[in-house]
């Protein structure tokens, strides 16, 4: 699309609109709409609309997809930032590409991981409410919710916006509609060294302070399940530390799809250099590897369950009502392990099968999340009252579509207004190249 | 509680309004269930009482009301029979006051019978007027031609009896369907109407056969009282209790022992226990001799030897005894010590006692002989009979407030149970155990009745009259039926081939009160054909039946607990008591209580006044003829004034008695009355009656008139076994299906009830899951279920689903009542109703005329094979 | 609480007199009754096992509550403040009794399923509209000090709700509603920490259990006369438990 006047084009395509990235956003826009008319029907009819029902008699699952999606989220966020704050930590200069990618990427996974609750809610405008105005923060996962998931994402905000001020800055300086924007994010930043140096320690201490934060939030969404008495199957050392892998597994999936795109998208062929892929990749198969191992060890214990109930679960998992989902994550995790093995072996990192392997671990990651939450709610009662079911309904399914059509118009969005890769690395560059 | 006016509730309202709105909004406090305003306006509360509207034991009820709306039930806690509490059926009524698919205008009928109806609303007027007319058109050719039928009763039938007799229709009742053929057993047996029940709370040793404990009636109840007194007889007297029935369940964790008996074998296992406790010598001899026909010397030809006593008019032919003391045969009531076994020569001809030709007819009836029958093994019999024997304590007495009384904590509860082809034969048989034991009328021991009030059908089956055809079409005193219990199964039957049964006349119209013959009655298929044979069909009734919906011309929509209906007994077999079931508010919608009902009926009738009138019979059958309070006749009476007369007529201040205190105690019931031993007569003067001689001899009028064998083979002087018809079904109707009650429902008048519903909604096979397995069948799957005459060959089928339970026997399924119908709703889909598959002809009844709730099936997948 | 599976019939009165107190929509069972079976024929045996909430001194619900909806009281009843429940379900997972329900839909919606068309004219003309028609006053009322609003008036759509031990009731000293209709009495109420109250002589002497003790939830529902389900028990005559279409 020409821009009115003649100024001067921004990099990396912000500000002009390209047909395939308008494509992508009609896509996601309709995917949207879709989720907004599923939880419009979920809100008028009641959640009754969803495919939950009560545990007990009535032998449903009173959380279904939705929670699955929070952890999924959750967890995605948890590897954006975790990536983005050690490429510049360790100023792991390769890898700065996707840096700012990595850090979109938690934003968004945050902001989604909320809706996600939210539409789990069944009074949805209370609860953003009460969550603040009674937050009990012994209750973990929703206390730590309005505490701790809150400040994690108004700190990743704070942290994608204080590195990306230089950016800001430079952009700033050019004529263009959002020449306005750049100087508002910029807000008086000049680039003089006192100034990115005092930006560098900001943000340095920031990476430092978002990780035990991280941890927090992480180890109260294992609390969520793991401290649950009644719920066999909940809880077992092993959970944290799975939890926390798996996470890493999706949120690095997901760059090396989101780097792909950009790349082919802008033309990115060096700033995003195969080496840059091969890092990801050897990222990738070190997390699942140890995924993997977990996962041996999951099956283990629970093959040698005690308790009657626990075995019942276990039956329900491995060969019965779930296991379908079950081995099938298992093969959409084993799958991309073996081709990430391969390139590594081989040292081809193709970015074609670094993307399938990126999709199918995140297919994987959120079905285990899902076996997370509902076969211990419907397979796990501890009084005899049957054995219950659940599938999602299509308004849940809407729903579900539209948090990731969501995830990408927001990020699609945020590349048409700010450069969704660093300018250039910092060390080679100066403002005024830039500018030339 | 704060009195608010409505004008300062309404301003208060109004400055909040804003406010409110802006808070739910942000709250979301909008999706409560809708409050009327009324109810945020300080509410008047009251209590009224009443009884259940639902059991047949009408329990005590207070209807708490709030601005005079009905809110909950509660038990009446001074009532003896429930003690302020209520069970599932009891609360859950209130549902079915509310309900907006009552009947709740007169109806007529507007389209064709025979299918389901459509309808006009009429006014009362009309209404009762084209069933008045239609009466005086038959009552004009014959009164009897009107039939008046009614299901389970609910209170004293006195205004039903008299509006029968007022108009001098032909009645027919439930019974037949409901235990009647051991209520017939057992007044032909000790005299007393009702089937078996222990004296529960001083019984050690019960024998539950087929009483559904957890869930139904057994003798006398509804339900509730006989689980409380049995907790109570566990916790004081160790109370053992043996479920002798092809399921588990009705005892569930109550039954010390389960004795998992094949369907229709309790005769055999009767008899068997007969065998072992004569083997064992379990007799109380004294009892014997003194108060039953035991000693009584049987002829060749079978009949007791007799001889003339008195003289003239005083002149009575009694049975002869043999008297040990003088070594000779005397009359029974000259006879000081008679010989209870032993073979005589009297007169020139072999006579034994009939308890001589018992020990015989029984010495075959081993433990292994009835294994064979019953499927229990020897020695659970044997071991049975043992503990029974031991437990009878023989010639322990014990003191009851003062009185000295024989002590035999043992006994039998069976119920509807009896409703079995031997059903009159094993009912008799399954009383003459505590017989031998001396048990009945005993402390701890055998009861069938609360008092000791001998019912006329003992000396009326003493000479059973078996007459030539024509019959009336209720068969009575016939070759086929000559103890007769009024089967509207059978009636079904006459009019489809009157010739058949040699009857001439049938019945052109009926009223129906309270019953549902084409869901509530076997079989199905002969009510539907019968029915379209009533030239007019009037129905009472509170819901569109589905008999009214296929058949009605007129539907009047009655009350249901929102009327007067009484008095109803209300004690508990301790304590004797009174109470009346009051409107807990006014009747709904334009529906009317009964006795209202008849009284406009009968007023259109022209029967109302006068001689033979409606008034005259009510004075008679509440007993107020003849005194102060007797309804003055020619004009029209009030119903509550109906019942106030009778009040005072009991030496109360009249109906505010109950008003006030929901229920008249009148004080426990005396041993003397209540023990057999020590009422005055003993026994009520009943000989009990081990030999059936009227029954051989109504055999023997059978067989001059040229009856087939099917209707008299079973009447024999003792209960004899025979293989049941349905056995001889082919091999591949491979299961027994019987038929119970739950204890969400009662029968089908609660069917429609949604808080029942809801606990139990789906009609059921029940199986064992061996069975399933044989089968191929798993929990929830659909099957069909296909019933087989083994005479006729036909073939029913139903379609349900199954539940699986191991505790049932795994050649037995069950289908409980309750379900089948379709014109509410709240049950439409509810799955069938098992009456469709049952038979109710030849070799499906009793010889009593009673219904039959067993026939062989086969359960097949889906909708079975073609 | 007392329950004495001595005595209980299996009858599910006690469930009827809680919904139709509580007035609870159909398919929620505040009072729940399982009828189990273990064996295989002949050798079966059947047992009864009504299911309050067990109102535990450890109550795991309240523990995970994020907005302190469901609370202790300090009489040892554990409640659910409507007007703070935000309907996260988080109590309901955690509690491993299955006693809590989600007001999936509007209640008028789920009262629909009884069938009783509640918009009838004629019917309205008696009840005033109430849904439903025996609706009780009672529930509208504020309980204890902090005047919360707790019972079963606040059956909203998306809160979640459970038995209150009739706190309407208990507050004016009556029993709850499952206690006084129970036939056999195998229902007992009252202060387990005074000695002399009802329930505490009844169950003086007495073996006694409590359900899934071992999890340290403490419930003040006290079992007599029975054992605790074992993991083989099987439910049979489950009611229908269908909300709206789905798993109908
Ligand atoms: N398969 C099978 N069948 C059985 C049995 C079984 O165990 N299994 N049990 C048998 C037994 S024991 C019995 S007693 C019979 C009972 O059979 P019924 O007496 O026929 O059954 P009910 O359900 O009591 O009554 C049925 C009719 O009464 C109407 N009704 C309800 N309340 C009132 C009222 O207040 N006034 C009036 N006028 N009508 C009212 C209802 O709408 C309904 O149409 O069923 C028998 N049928
Ligand atoms: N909840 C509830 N209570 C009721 C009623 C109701 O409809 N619902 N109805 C009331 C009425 S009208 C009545 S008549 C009474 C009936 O009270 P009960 O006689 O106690 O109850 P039913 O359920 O009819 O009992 C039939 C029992 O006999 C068993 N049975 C079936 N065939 C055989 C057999 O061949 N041999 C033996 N030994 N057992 C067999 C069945 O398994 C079942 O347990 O209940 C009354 N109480
Ligand atoms: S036992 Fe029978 S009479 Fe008593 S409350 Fe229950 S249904 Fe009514
Ligand atoms: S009312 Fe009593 S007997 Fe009936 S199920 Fe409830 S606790 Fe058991
Ligand atoms: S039973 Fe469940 S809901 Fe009730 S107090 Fe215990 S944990 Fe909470
Ligand atoms: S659903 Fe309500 S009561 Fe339960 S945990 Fe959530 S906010 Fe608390
Ligand atoms: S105590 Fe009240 S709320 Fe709780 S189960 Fe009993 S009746 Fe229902
Ligand atoms: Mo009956």
């Amino acid at each position: 699309m020409p821009t009115r006047d003649m100024r001067q084009p921004l990099p990396m395509g912000v500000g002009s609109l390209t047909r395939g990235w308008a494509a992508v956003l009609a896509l996601g826009v309709v995917g949207t709409v879709v989720g907004i008319v599923g939880y419009a029907v979920e809100r008028t009819q009641g959640m009754v609309a969803t495919g939950m029902r009560d545990l007990g008699t009535m032998q449903g699952a009173t959380w279904g997809i939705y929670i699955a999606l929070v952890v999924y989220f959750v967890g995605v966020s948890f590897a954006g930032i975790t990536v983005a704050a050690l490429i510049r930590l360790f100023r792991l200069d390769k890898l700065r590409g996707v840096a700012r990618m990595a850090e979109v990427l938690t934003v968004v996974a945050l902001i989604l991981g909320a809706l996600a609750i939210i539409v789990d809610l069944g009074q949805p405008v209370r609860g953003v409410i009460n969550l603040f105005r009674y937050a009990r923060p012994q209750s973990p996962f929703f206390g730590t919710f309005s505490l701790v998931i809150s400040g994690y994402l108004f700190a990743s905000l704070v942290y994608l916006y204080l590195t990306a001020r230089r950016d800001a800055a430079v952009l700033a300086r050019r004529p263009s509609r959002l020449q306005g924007f750049f100087r508002l994010w910029a807000a008086g930043y000049e680039d003089t060294p006192e100034q990115r140096a005092r930006d560098r320690r900001v943000t340095f201490w920031l990476a430092l302070a978002i990780l035990p934060l991280l941890v927090i939030a992480h180890s109260s969404l294992g609390f969520v399940f793991g401290l649950q008495v009644g719920r066999p199957g909940w809880f077992g050392t092993l959970q944290a530390p799975a939890f926390v892998v798996l996470a890493g597994v999706s949120g690095v999936g997901h760059i090396i799809v989101l780097a792909a795109i950009v790349r082919k998208a802008l033309g990115l062929e060096r700033r995003i250099g195969r080496d840059a892929f091969g890092w990801l990749g050897l990222f990738l198969l070190g997390l699942l590897a140890t995924y993997l191992y977990f996962v041996v060890v999951e099956v283990l214990t629970i093959i040698y369950q005690p308790g009657v109930i626990e075995q019942r679960l276990s039956e329900a998992l491995l060969s019965g009502t779930y296991a379908w989902l079950f081995w099938g994550s298992v093969a959409t995790l084993v799958v991309p392990f073996l081709i990430l093995a391969w390139m590594a072996l081989t040292r081809t990192w193709r970015v074609g099968w670094l993307v399938t392997s990126g999709i199918l671990v995140n297919l994987g990651a959120i079905g285990k999340r899902y076996l997370i939450v509902v076969p211990s709610q419907t397979h796990g009662q501890l009084l005899p009252y049957g054995v219950g079911s659940y599938t999602p309904s299509l308004v849940e399914l809407a729903v579900t579509v539209g948090l990731f059509s969501l995830g990408a118009v927001l990020i699609t969005l945020f590349m048409k207004v700010f450069p969704i890769v660093d300018l250039e690395t910092e060390a080679s560059t100066e403002l005024e190249e830039v500018s030339a | 509680m704060v009195e608010i006016s409505r004008r300062t509730f309404i301003k208060a309202t109004a400055a909040t309004g804003t406010t409110l709105a802006a808070s739910k909004v942000l709250f979301e406090t909008v999706d409560s269930v809708a409050q009327a305003e009324a109810l945020t306006l300080a509410p008047t509360e009251d209590r009224v009482f009443t009884t259940c509207w639902i059991g047949k034991q009408d329990c005590g009820m207070s209807a708490r009301r709030i601005d005079g709306r009905v809110v909950k039930f509660d038990g009446v806690d001074d009532h003896p029979r429930n003690r302020g509490t209520l069970c599932p059926k009891g609360q859950a009524q209130i549902a079915s006051i509310y309900d907006p698919h009552r009947v709740k205008t007169p109806l007529v009928r507007t389209n064709a019978k025979g299918v389901p109806g459509e309808w006009r609303r009429a006014s009362w007027d009309e209404a009762l007027e084209l069933v008045a007319a239609k009466y005086r058109e038959v009552a004009a050719d014959d009164p009897k031609l009107v039939l008046w039928q009614k299901g389970r009763s609910k209170a004293k039938s006195f205004y039903d009896k008299a509006f029968v007799k007022a108009i001098g229709a032909t009645k027919l009742g439930h019974g037949a369907y409901c235990s009647d053929t051991g209520y017939r057993a057992i007044e032909y047996t000790v005299g007393l109407h009702g089937v078996l029940h222990p004296d529960l709370l001083n019984a050690k040793y019960v024998l539950s056969w087929g009483w559904n404990i957890t869930n139904a009636g057994g003798n006398k109840f509804c339900w509730l009282t006989w689980p409380q007194q049995m907790v109570q007889a566990r916790e004081q007297n160790g109370l053992k209790i043996v479920q002798i029935d092809p399921r588990l369940r009705p005892a569930g964790p109550f039954a010390d022992e389960w004795v998992p008996i094949r369907p229709a074998g309790d005769l055999a296992l009767a008899l068997a226990l007969c065998h072992e406790l004569i083997r064992q010598g379990f007799l109380d001899r004294p009892y014997l001799t003194t108060y039953t026909n035991a000693p009584y010397l049987v002829g060749e030809d079978g009949l007791f030897l007799r001889e003339t006593v008195g003289e003239g008019d005083e002149a009575e032919e009694v049975p002869l005894v043999w008297d040990e003391a003088t070594r000779r045969a005397v009359p029974v009531t000259e006879a000081t010590s008679p010989a209870l076994e032993g073979e005589y020569t009297v007169g020139g001809q072999t006579a034994k006692t009939a308890f001589e030709l018992f020990t015989e007819h029984v010495a075959d009836a081993t433990p292994e002989w009835a294994a064979d029958k019953c499927d229990v093994a020897p020695d659970t019999i044997r071991r049975i009979a043992t503990e029974y024997g031991t437990n009878a304590r023989i010639g322990a007495t014990t003191v009851v407030d003062g009185v000295e009384v024989p002590y035999r904590p043992v006994g039998i509860m069976a119920y509807h149970m009896a409703q079995q082809e031997l059903g009159f034969p094993a009912l008799r048989a399954m009383a003459i155990i505590p017989m031998l034991v001396g048990a009945w009328g005993a402390v701890g021991g055998q009861l069938a009745d609360f008092t000791w009030k001998i019912h006329k059908n003992y000396a009326k089956f003493e000479d059973l009259k078996v007459e030539e055809p024509p019959y009336d079409f209720v068969l009575n005193k016939s070759k086929f039926f000559p103890i007769n219990t009024g089967f509207p199964g059978i009636v079904a039957r006459v009019m489809q081939d009157p010739a058949k049964y040699g009857v001439e006349k049938l019945p052109r119209m009926v009223i129906l009160h309270m019953v549902n013959p084409v869901t509530s009655f076997a079989s199905q298929a002969d009510f539907l054909a019968s029915y379209e044979k009533f030239e007019f069909v009037a129905v009472i009734s509170p819901w569109m039946s589905e008999t009214a919906d296929l058949f009605a011309d007129v539907v009047l929509p009655s009350a249901t607990i929102e009327k007067y209906e009484g008095p109803l007994s209300a004690g508990d077999g301790y304590i004797d008591a009174k109470a009346l079931r009051m409107p807990p508010m006014d009747p709904l919608f334009e529906s009317r209580g009964e006795i209202d009902i008849y009284l406009d009926l009968t007023e259109k009738m022209g029967k109302l006044t006068g001689e033979g009138g409606y008034i005259e019979h009510l004075n008679k059958e509440l007993k107020l003829a003849g005194t102060e309070f007797e309804l003055p006749d020619g004009s029209r009476p009030d119903v509550r004034d109906i019942f106030d007369r009778w009040a005072k007529m009991e030496g109360l201040s009249g109906i505010d008695f109950f008003e006030q205190n929901g229920v008249w105690v009148k004080g426990p019931i005396s041993p003397t009355k209540r023990y057999g031993y020590v009422t005055d007569p003993p026994f009520g003067g009943a000989v009990h009656r081990l030999y059936g001689e009227s029954l051989l001899k109504a055999q023997r009028l059978q067989k001059e008139m040229g009856a087939d064998e099917v209707y008299w083979r079973d009447y024999t002087p003792f209960p004899t076994w025979r293989t049941p018809t349905m056995e001889a079904s082919p091999p591949e109707y491979d299961l027994y299906l019987i038929s119970y009650k739950l204890v969400e429902h009662k029968q089908s008048r609660t069917s429609m009830v949604p808080l029942l519903t809801e606990l139990s909604g789906h009609q059921r096979v029940e199986m064992n899951p061996a069975t399933a397995r044989r089968l191929g069948l798993k929990e929830g799957d659909e099957v069909t279920v296909e019933s087989h005459h083994a005479l006729t060959g036909e073939t029913r089928r139903v379609k349900t689903v199954v539940r699986l339970t191991e505790g049932i026997r795994p050649d037995v399924v069950g289908m409980p009542h309750h379900f089948g119908m379709w014109t509410h709703p709240a049950n439409k889909d509810a799955g069938p109703t098992p009456n469709t598959l049952y038979f109710t002809d030849e070799g499906y009844v009793g010889m009593t005329a009673d219904a039959v709730f067993h026939v062989k099936v086969r359960v097949m997948k889906g909708g079975g094979a073609a | 609480m007392a329950i004495d599976l001595d005595r209980c019939q299996g009858c599910r009165a006690c469930v009827e007199a809680c919904k139709i107190e509580n007035n609870t929509p159909s398919a929620v069972f505040w009072m729940y009754v399982f009828r189990l079976e273990e064996g295989t024929y002949p050798d079966t045996s059947i047992s009864f096992l009504p299911r309050p909430c067990q109102h535990c001194h450890n109550p795991p619900c309240v523990k995970v509550c994020p907005t302190g909806a469901r609370f202790h009281r300090d009489d040892g009843i554990v409640l659910t403040d409507f007007d703070r429940c935000i309907g996260c379900r988080y109590c309901e997972v955690a509690c491993p009794y299955g006693v809590n329900f989600f007001n999936w839909r509007k209640p008028e919606q789920a009262f629909a399923d009884y069938q009783l068309k509640m918009d009838d004219p004629d019917l309205a003309a008696v009840t005033g509209g109430l849904i439903p028609p025996y609706r009780n006053p009672d529930l509208d009322e504020l309980q204890g000090d902090e005047q919360r609003r707790t019972a079963g008036s606040a059956h909203y759509k998306g809160v979640v709700e459970k038995c209150t031990f009739c706190v309407q009731r208990v507050e004016k000293g009556l029993d709850p509603a499952c206690v006084v209709t129970c036939p056999v009495e195998a229902l007992v109420f009252g202060d387990l920490e005074d000695p002399n109250s009802p329930v505490s002589t009844y169950l003086r002497g007495r073996d006694q259990f409590k359900l899934l003790e071992e999890l340290g939830t403490d419930p003040s529902v006290i079992y007599v006369g029975g054992t605790p389900p074992t993991p083989d028990a099987r439910e049979i005559e489950r009611p229908m438990t269908g909300v709206g279409n789905a798993n109908a």
